[in-house]
């Protein structure tokens, strides 16, 4: 999933997010059929509501709606013994696009990562999992360039390698790698 | 009778007296009964009688234990032969009344303990268990004089005065109540804690003071009593709201108008009574006003029901502006009730910041919130009977009266400047500011309701696929876009988009009930089942959970589902079941007659009592015999569709598999439910009794071997008793009188419907149809002929059936928007009678289009078929 959004310009909408749970992983379908031109199996949205919980995989709602999600998981860098995050979608309505929806996701994830960082209580699976977490990272379709803009502009990501033929189904099938080093 | 020795007691041989050792197994026995261990009962009463085989009141006792477990027939016979030898005793007789008590018989039961009372007159516990079902019963003298003799026999129990109290205010002694509460207080010391400030000497200064109000001419001495318990009183709001009901009632209407405001004040801003009565303290309306005001319900206040001129809709405006306005301004009634005093440019104004507000706020209700603005001047008779006043404003209701409905004109216009606005710059009209998506979103839902209501289906479809493409994941969106596929006929497509909103979020159990009526409306009651499973708890046995927790809108859809599609005997179970909740609802008294009084809580006891005195009108229980008259009224036309085999599941039409799979599931269904009275029965004998219904019946085939023109005399019969201002009550009596040849009382109900609604069309046709139809023959008296003959001639306004007729067409030919039902009904009595050949009434229908009042998809499909079956298949092509 690699459709971002400008957020820049006009005003910030509030934003209220909360899990994604069997009850409403039906949405989760409607934001990904509006948002992305590939169609995610059963498996992916089985993995989200199995994370059962709202660290890494959130609805955005404005008004009583939700208008977008972002949804992450923790992956193992190759050949390190340590982990990164990865985000497997952020999408947002078109017509909620540029009110910052988007970066308010975004934000919400890193902020995660840090407050897991610099807190002593650890609580939760993935609060400890944020400790081995020392990227992050996603893909996104070499002719996606709002996305692209988005990541490198608001969050300091670097546009990393060429992955040629990642898309089966969607022209261009080349994608990029963008990652950040949170440290 | 004859002379008996009082030294030698008769029933010596039976064990009477009891010697020491089983006289005392007895009083075990009766201990047992009452801590509900049967088990040790049952063998302390076999042991006595293994001595005295005959003692009655040991019989009686076993017998009643075993009526607790579920054994009735043997419980019947034992009492019975119990108080068969021991005709004397008063715990035979007692337990008698309590085994009929049992089986609800309670006219048999009162008569039992009045029998017991006769041998032990002052027995305490039948005395309390006769009172119970005199109050249930609503013998109301019954109960005082039971009242006053417990009193007279325990004064010392405050209990028994404030029962006895209430004995009076019930029989309409108001003062005697109120004499018999000070009576009580006087017993008590003045230090008492029953004189303190808290709830029951509160709960009992506001009945007493309830009483003084309702009593003719006691209103000071009400006002009066109020001020001196003020200071007993903890239900601050109640005793305001009193306070200024009373001095609202008796002209003080100054002091009434600062006490609302102080009403308003402690919290009850957004309350619309609180309201009602505000504005007859400002307008000075006289005592009946206000009294009717005080009664109005839902969003109605004096603003929309009684007829303001202008000078009083500005004094009103004024004092919303200035007053509340200034208190309270992020109050939702105060924005909102100027709405509906305002006109012209004013309304507009007010509109139009009403309606951004709530746009950007994103609330879905808007269009239903305003649409009870939309009212006209009525001059119907319908509502409160005993109320000399009348509403002089009622909603309008049909599209085509909607539509052009100069609030509906507004709205529109303003909804339509919106949109034009948010989709090019995101603005409301000369604003600079932003808006979320979200309020273009709710504008194009705002207009699509409109749309909507003004029967305009296509271009209501339209603004919500817009909304779609806006926010798919709107949950709302999808409900109305299904109301609008049902009004435009397609009932299929309506649910199947109910269940996809539906799917979008699980959690939402009014989406998923909303599915199952339309998966009901649409004859799929297996799915509909399987949606409003996933929010009952009892997976085993649905039907018998949905039935335990009373879902009553569940039911009567059900049943209207297997009646369309001529499956009378699951209809008459179903419609039979809700039946059978207000007889619980009406049993369920019992659980507040001790209770409430112990409680002190006589305001509450006393208004259930007067609900459930109602509590056969409601319009759930009016709904479901309207389905049973119907239903019944059709099978005794239909004799055939009562043969049982047309109710089996149709296993004809399945394939080999199916017909397996549901064979099994009714053999699976059937197992478990026997398991599970099993388990129940195991347990000791100690479970409540017959708690296990097994359905024996799933088809509800004992239903069809009843006499349908009976049980249909049996539902009109409660409905005439208890929904008497319901015109549909009367034209069922009409439909039932007919068919049993009760020419009379036919009659009546004709009369009675024309004073509710003279110009309604199902009377119209019943009108036509006893007038062409009933002769009476030689059979009947000649008196009655006479009546009969004279009182049908009235009912037509002196004219002859076919004139009568033709001068309904013509009525209708004048009104452009005469309704579409009302144009169908005098086609067919055209045709029918012959006063207008099968030409003229297809003119009279096609006549007004589709854009007459109530044409909906259901009865131009009726007409349709109408025509069709008429030969006047030309007629179909002009549809």
């Amino acid at each position: 999933g690699r459709r971002g959004t400008m957020g820049g310009g006009k005003k910030r909408l509030a934003v209220e997010f909360d899990q994604i749970n069997d009850e409403n992983i039906g949405q989760l379908r409607v934001i990904n059929q509006a948002c992305f031109p590939v169609k995610y199996t059963d498996d992916f949205y089985k993995e989200i509501v199995a994370q059962k919980s709202m660290e890494l995989s959130k609805f955005a709602y404005v008004n009583g709606s939700v208008v977008g999600a972002i949804c992450c998981r923790v992956e193992p860098i190759p050949g390190a013994n340590r982990n990164r995050l990865y985000i497997m979608t952020l999408g947002v309505l078109a017509a909620y696009r540029s009110f910052g929806v988007g970066s308010q996701l975004v934000e919400s994830v890193l902020d995660f990562w840090e407050d897991s960082n610099s807190n002593k209580d650890i609580e939760t699976p993935f609060q400890q999992a944020m400790k081995t977490v020392d990227e992050i990272r996603l893909h996104v379709q070499t002719s996606n360039k709002d996305a692209m803009d988005f990541y490198i502009d608001k969050f300091g990501f670097v546009q990393g390698e060429l992955v040629q033929n990642y898309y089966k189904r969607i022209d261009p099938p080349h994608c990029f790698i963008l990652y950040k080093k949170l440290r | 009778m004859a002379s008996i020795d009082p030294n030698k007691n008769p029933q010596t041989g039976m064990g009477r007296p009891l010697p020491k050792k089983e006289a005392d197994l007895f009083k075990s026995v009766i201990k047992f009964y009452e801590t509900k261990m049967y088990k040790k009962g049952l063998k302390s009463a076999e042991a006595i009688l293994k001595k005295f085989p005959n003692h009655g009141e040991t019989l009686a006792m076993k017998g009643l234990i075993l009526n607790c477990i579920g054994r009735r027939a043997e419980a019947h016979e034992l009492v019975k032969l119990g108080l068969t030898n021991d005709m004397r005793s008063h715990v035979c007789w007692h337990v008698y009344g309590l085994l009929h008590r049992s089986d609800r018989n309670y006219n048999e039961a009162i008569k039992a303990y009045k029998q017991a009372l006769r041998i032990d007159t002052d027995n305490l516990q039948i005395l309390r268990d006769l009172s119970l079902l005199q109050i249930q019963m609503r013998d109301l003298s019954g109960f005082a004089l039971t009242r006053h003799t417990i009193l007279n026999l325990k004064p010392n129990q405050s209990l028994h005065w404030l029962a006895f109290a209430l004995a009076k205010h019930l029989t309409g002694d108001n003062e005697g109540a109120v004499s018999v509460i000070d009576c009580y207080l006087n017993t008590l010391d003045a230090n008492c804690r029953e004189k303190q400030r808290g709830f029951e000497s509160s709960e009992l200064a506001l009945y007493r003071f309830e009483i003084l109000l309702e009593t003719p001419n006691m209103e000071q001495a009400a006002l009066n009593y109020l001020e001196k318990c003020k200071d007993l009183v903890v239900d601050i709001t109640s005793w305001k709201f009193a306070r200024a009901r009373c001095q609202l009632t008796m002209g003080y209407h100054e002091d009434a108008r600062q006490s609302f405001l102080s009403l308003f004040r402690r919290g009850s801003i957004e309350d619309y009574r609180v309201h009602s009565g505000y504005m007859c303290a400002i307008l000075h309306l006289d005592k009946d006003m206000c009294e009717y005001s005080l009664k109005l319900r839902g969003g109605n206040t004096v603003a929309t029901t009684l007829p303001l001129n202008a000078g009083q809709r500005k004094i009103l405006l004024d004092a919303y502006t200035n007053e509340l306005g200034a208190i309270f301004p992020s109050s939702a009634a105060v924005a909102r009730i100027p709405l509906t005093l305002m006109e012209g440019e004013e309304l507009r104004q007010s509109m139009d910041k009403y309606c951004r507000q709530n746009l950007t706020r994103g609330v879905p209700s808007l269009a239903q919130d305003l649409r009870s603005l939309l009212l006209v001047r009525c001059d119907t008779t319908n509502g409160d009977k005993t109320s000399s006043i009348k509403k002089c404003y009622a909603a309008v209701k049909d599209p085509v009266d909607v539509k052009q409905h100069p609030v509906t004109l507004l709205i529109t216009e303003l909804s339509d400047s919106y949109l034009q606005s948010l989709i090019s710059k995101n603005t409301f009209p000369g604003s600079d500011i932003e808006e979320s998506p979200s309020t273009l979103l709710w504008t194009m839902y705002f207009r699509a309701k409109l749309h909507a209501l003004c029967g305009e289906f296509e271009e209501g479809l339209e603004w919500v696929e817009k909304c779609i493409d806006h926010t798919p994941t709107c949950v709302d969106i999808y409900e109305l876009k299904g109301r609008l596929l049902k009004l435009s006929g397609d009932i299929d497509e309506a649910a199947d988009c109910l269940d996809y909103g539906r799917n979008l979020d699980l959690q939402d159990r009014y989406i998923n009930n909303k599915t199952a009526k339309y998966l009901l409306r649409a004859n799929k009651e297996t799915v509909a089942l399987e949606r409003i499973s996933l929010f009952t708890k009892d997976e085993g046995n649905l039907d018998q959970h949905l039935f335990s927790m009373q879902c009553i809108w569940y039911e009567l859809e059900v049943a209207a589902c297997y009646a369309r599609r001529g499956e009378w005997g699951k209809a008459l179970k179903k419609y039979t079941a809700v039946e059978k909740h207000f007889d619980d609802f009406h049993e369920d008294q019992f659980d507040f007659h001790s209770y409430c009084i112990r409680k002190v809580t006589l305001r509450a006891y006393v208004d259930v009592l007067r609900f459930e005195d109602k509590i056969w009108g409601h319009i759930f229980y009016r709904k479901a015999a309207e389905g049973l008259v119907k239903s019944y009224l059709y099978l005794h036309d239909n004799p055939s569709a009562a043969s049982v085999n047309a109710d089996e599941p149709k296993y004809s039409e399945m394939t080999a598999a199916e017909r397996k799979k549901v064979k099994a599931a009714a053999r699976r269904k059937k197992k478990s439910a026997e398991k599970e009275s099993q388990v129940k029965e195991g347990a000791d004998g100690q479970s409540t009794n017959n708690s296990v219904v097994i359905d024996e019946d799933p088809a509800g085939e004992l239903f069809l071997k009843r006499d349908p023109l009976e049980e249909a005399n049996k539902y009109t019969n409660t409905l005439v008793n208890n929904a008497p201002d319901s015109l549909s009550t009367w034209i069922l009596r009409y439909d039932v009188a007919i068919r049993r040849k009760k020419l009379l009382m036919a009659l009546q109900a004709l009369y009675k419907a024309k004073a509710i609604e003279p110009n309604n069309t199902l009377l119209f046709t019943r009108i036509v149809d006893f007038a062409s139809k009933c002769f009476p023959d030689d059979s009947c008296p000649l008196s009655v002929r006479e009546v009969i003959s004279s009182q049908t001639k009235s009912l037509l306004g002196g004219k002859t059936v076919l004139e009568f007729v033709c001068e309904a067409r013509n009525r209708a030919l004048e009104d452009a928007k005469c309704s579409l039902d009302t144009r169908l009904a005098i086609a067919k009595t055209l045709v029918s009678t012959g006063a207008g050949a099968p030409a003229d009434a297809s003119v009279l229908v096609l006549d007004g289009g589709v854009h007459v009042r109530n044409a909906t998809v259901d009865n131009c499909k009726e007409a349709l078929n109408y025509f069709s079956d008429l030969g006047l298949e030309e007629e179909k092509s002009k549809w």
